[in-house]
């Protein structure tokens, strides 16, 4: 079996965000960028399910920290790394496009990604990808197991609803959680890896995004009133009395 | 042992035994603790050093025409009496021992219900290994000793040179001649065939612990306590089988007596968790006597983790040194789990909060998964100067405990107040520090301390300055020991030594002197691992305070249960009382109310643990510092 992992950086939400002098989008000067989160489940998922004889490939996007990020994915045991070149970073629809024409060169079995990731909240990369390549796709996957030619998917709904779907191989899958954790890969093999490793390159072409959703403005949430509290029941009382409510 | 790994331990080997052998003669690796076992310890040791000669005297004197001892001449009487007093010596001291283990039963004998043991210690092998060495001691003085006692009834009479066998000699006037030389025979026969009889099981028993102890401690490790071994093989870092740990952690086992004074001082195991220090020891021996052959034709290559110690037990450990400060024959069980860790954190097994605590180590430079800018947020409104921009005197790297922890920013305030008002040149890195990385290493976790440590250093050699300070006795470890490894050499200087200057010097003057009385807590990596106990306490006492010090003190001092990563980590299921809470009890129990610590650690620890066991209205935390700033009468900048 052959399993593609898609990877991508997104802004650590850990830094103050602040919005750049357009107003459309984040300041990425000041910006520190991770793995997304999902994205880590997605290749949790992926080492998995591959055994001994399975191939897991992880693919990025190129663009700064993705070979840190590659050479981690190494480390936790991808069986190949590749990254894609000639291709300028977009929404998720040109992305799609980008990794659409990456991984109809070779045939994988499955391909997984995060469900969503801070900077595509719809969700939107997996669907896209799975629209642009003909394949089933289901999302907010908490589970997969292969079966003979095709795979046992569990998908969650609001509310903790919980479905469980046949999907036919090849498919995509948007990964919300893996069965575990997803595990720590340690400097020291990661280091390992940039050492003895090497990342593949893969040139695709800058084909366009098709239709994308653009953003006209972006700003921090407003900050609310912030909360009093009150000592005792009396100074309630006065409050109430206050707003002609008693 | 020529299956482990290479340690050089060859440097000044005449000085090494020379030392060891002084120290052995002095009986001093025992001094530690149990003061009442060393003095049978004492009889016994002098008692069989002793005996090697009384064995060759009496070999001599079976063997040679005419060799007698008995109305000998003054060399010979002195022989005789101290032959004499030291059989009684071992005799009493043998009994005291094998009472103790088998009548008293002392619980510190005992491992954990839920310690992994290797099924030989497991059925009472060390039980057994006790009564046989016990037995053959009680049987081989004995015999000896009543055979001195017939040679009298032979030679007619007492000697004032052999008292004790004098005493027993009315037990035997009465017996005939033949029957006499007969039990004269046989009680030599005892006394040296029994050795004999002994020499094959010798090498396997605890007994060789007297001949592998001396050469164990004079072997032992002679860098700085506070630096681990670097990693032997970077592509496989560690080891999880005792062919991949340094030789002389091998050779630990074969010193080990199984006198569980380690894991009497452990905090993991009085704290009810899997791990026993001494079960570690012990296990290792039991399973190469068990596979000799084996281990000898292929290799120690089994993993410790199926019969050493559970992986439960790897993550119990604190990394407090109390194991190995406490053993007599200089064994290093935590420098064991420490490699177990290594080789556990390379291939991707520890427990899950680990590898998230890991992750933002890695990501943001800090434990506590928060941006690293806000690292400097604690110094608002006291005007620090940023040791990046300007040249100071004293570099404050202030770590990350002391940085983020909400117990702990209030003091780290009060740190720069004290500082500032003693008119020190001091700055702080306000951008780019990041944890100095010493449990991190400690958690097994080579690569990340590395780049950590790499990332600091580069960030250090861009500053100016004489000095650096720290609060933090695990930054201060790191800094201190282990960066000089990689490139960073500096004068690194703890604050209790930095305010003992600054008082002696009048820079800081106590003007508002405190009453009443305190006790303090040693910080492991500040007392154990750095030998600094002093400067905290006269700190302390020049606040105006009466020092009232816990039964457990200075190097004997007991881990608050958060080092070695464990402050990451949650509690193991069989934990019974955490080490903090016993510390509090500990306090108690000597009657202060005031419990001074000199880490920020300890501080959250403590803070939590007086809560927690129910002792918040009867004890209050603080730093060495809240009393400097209090004697000074320094007025606080509100954050």
């Amino acid at each position: 079996m052959k399993i593609a992992v898609l990877l991508k950086m997104v802004p650590d939400l850990v830094e103050e965000l602040e919005v750049d002098s357009t107003g459309k989008a984040l300041d990425t000067e000041e910006l520190k960028f991770k793995l997304n989160e999902f994205d880590d489940h997605a290749l949790e998922e992926a080492l998995l399910l591959g055994g001994e004889e399975d191939e897991v490939v992880a693919l990025a996007l190129e663009g700064e920290g993705n070979e840190k990020l590659l050479f981690t994915a190494l480390a936790k045991g991808a069986s190949r790394a590749v990254q894609l070149t000639g291709v300028q970073p977009g929404g998720s629809g040109e992305q799609a496009t980008a990794f659409a024409a990456a991984l109809a060169e070779s045939s994988f079995d499955l391909i997984l990604t995060g469900v969503q990731s801070v900077d595509d909240r719809e969700g939107q990369l997996g669907p896209l990808l799975a629209a642009r390549m003909g394949l089933p796709c289901v999302s907010v996957v908490t589970g997969v197991s292969v079966t003979d030619g095709g795979a046992t998917v569990n998908k969650e709904y609001s509310g903790g609803v919980m479905a469980e779907f046949e999907v036919t191989l090849p498919a995509v899958l948007g990964i919300q959680s893996a069965q575990q954790p997803p595990r720590y890969a340690p400097v020291s093999k990661v280091r390992q890896m940039q050492q003895t490793a090497t990342i593949e390159s893969l040139t695709v072409g800058g084909a366009g995004g098709g239709a994308e959703s653009e953003v006209t403005a972006m700003a921090p949430p407003e900050v609310g009133a912030s909360a009093k509290m009150l000592d005792d029941a009396a100074a309630l009382l006065e409050v109430l009395r206050g707003e002609g409510v008693a | 042992m020529r299956q482990g790994q290479p340690a050089d331990r060859s440097d000044k080997l005449p000085t090494r035994f020379a030392r060891a052998l002084l120290e052995v003669a002095m009986q001093k690796p025992l001094a530690s603790a149990r003061p009442l076992v060393n003095i049978f310890h004492t009889f016994i040791f002098f008692g069989f050093s002793f005996y090697l000669l009384v064995n060759v005297v009496d070999v001599l004197e079976a063997f040679v025409p005419n060799w007698e001892t008995i109305w000998q001449g003054p060399l010979a009487d002195g022989f005789n009496l101290l032959a004499d007093l030291f059989s009684v010596f071992v005799l009493v001291g043998m009994l005291f021992f094998l009472h103790r283990r088998f009548i008293t039963k002392p619980k510190v004998l005992e491992f954990n219900s839920n310690v992994l043991l290797h099924p030989g210690v497991a059925a009472g092998g060390v039980r057994r290994d006790s009564l046989i060495v016990g037995g053959f001691i009680l049987l081989h003085v004995g015999s000896r000793w009543v055979g001195s006692a017939l040679q009298l009834a032979e030679a007619g009479g007492p000697d004032p040179w052999l008292p004790t066998a004098s005493i027993l000699l009315p037990l035997f006037t009465e017996m005939e001649p033949g029957l006499l030389e007969q039990t004269i025979r046989a009680t030599w026969w005892l006394a040296l065939g029994l050795i004999l009889l002994f020499i094959p099981y010798f090498p396997r028993s605890k007994h060789i612990h007297l001949m592998v102890a001396p050469v164990n401690l004079a072997l032992r490790r002679e860098t700085p306590r506070g630096a681990l071994d670097a990693v032997q093989d970077p592509a496989q870092p560690g080891s999880t089988t005792l062919a991949g740990l340094p030789w002389p952690q091998v050779l630990d086992a074969f010193a080990c007596i199984m006198c569980t004074r380690c894991h009497e001082v452990c905090p993991a195991h009085e704290s009810g968790t899997p791990l026993s220090p001494s079960a570690l020891e012990i296990n290792k021996r039991y399973h190469i006597n068990a596979h000799a052959t084996e281990v000898a034709a292929s290799g120690a290559r089994q993993n410790m983790l199926e019969y050493a110690i559970s992986p439960d037990a790897v993550w119990s450990c604190t990394a407090c040194y109390a194991c190995v400060q406490i053993c007599p024959v200089g064994n290093e069980p935590m420098h064991d789990i420490l490699e177990l860790r290594r080789s556990l954190v390379f291939d991707g097994k520890m427990p899950d909060e680990l590898g998230e605590v890991l992750r933002s180590l890695d990501e943001q430079g800090n434990s506590f998964g928060e941006s690293n800018r806000r690292r400097s947020k604690w110094t608002r409104k006291l005007n620090i100067k940023d040791a990046r921009k300007e040249a100071v005197d004293l570099l404050w790297f202030v770590g990350d405990f002391a940085s983020f922890n909400q117990s702990c920013t209030a003091t780290t305030r009060k740190v720069a107040e004290v500082l500032t008002a003693a008119g020190v040149d001091f700055g702080v890195i306000r951008k780019g520090e990041r944890s100095a990385g010493n449990d991190v290493r400690r958690v097994g976790e080579e690569g990340l301390f590395e780049s950590l440590a790499e990332q600091n250093i580069e960030l250090l050699e861009k500053c100016e300055f004489d000095r650096i300070m720290t609060t933090d006795p695990h930054t201060y470890n790191a800094l201190k020991n282990e960066y000089p490894a990689l490139g960073g050499e500096y004068e690194v200087v703890h604050y209790s030594t930095l305010l003992v200057e600054l008082i002696e010097g009048g820079a800081i003057q106590l003007e508002q002197p405190l009453a009443g009385n305190a006790t303090f807590h040693d910080p492991c990596y500040l007392g154990r691992y750095n030998g600094i106990y002093d400067a905290p306490r006269e700190v302390i006492e020049r606040c105006g305070l009466a020092l009232v010090e816990m039964p457990r003190n200075r190097e004997n001092s007991f881990c608050c249960g958060a080092g070695g990563g464990q402050i990451w980590l949650n509690d193991h299921d069989d934990m019974t009382q955490r080490p903090s809470e016993m510390r509090i009890e500990e306090a108690l129990s000597v009657g202060v109310s005031r419990f001074l610590v000199a880490c920020p650690k300890d501080m959250t620890m403590y803070s939590d643990a007086a809560k927690t066991s129910g002792h918040e209205e009867e004890i209050v935390v603080e730093d060495i510092i809240d009393l400097v700033h209090s004697a000074m009468g320094i007025e606080g900048v509100a954050a």
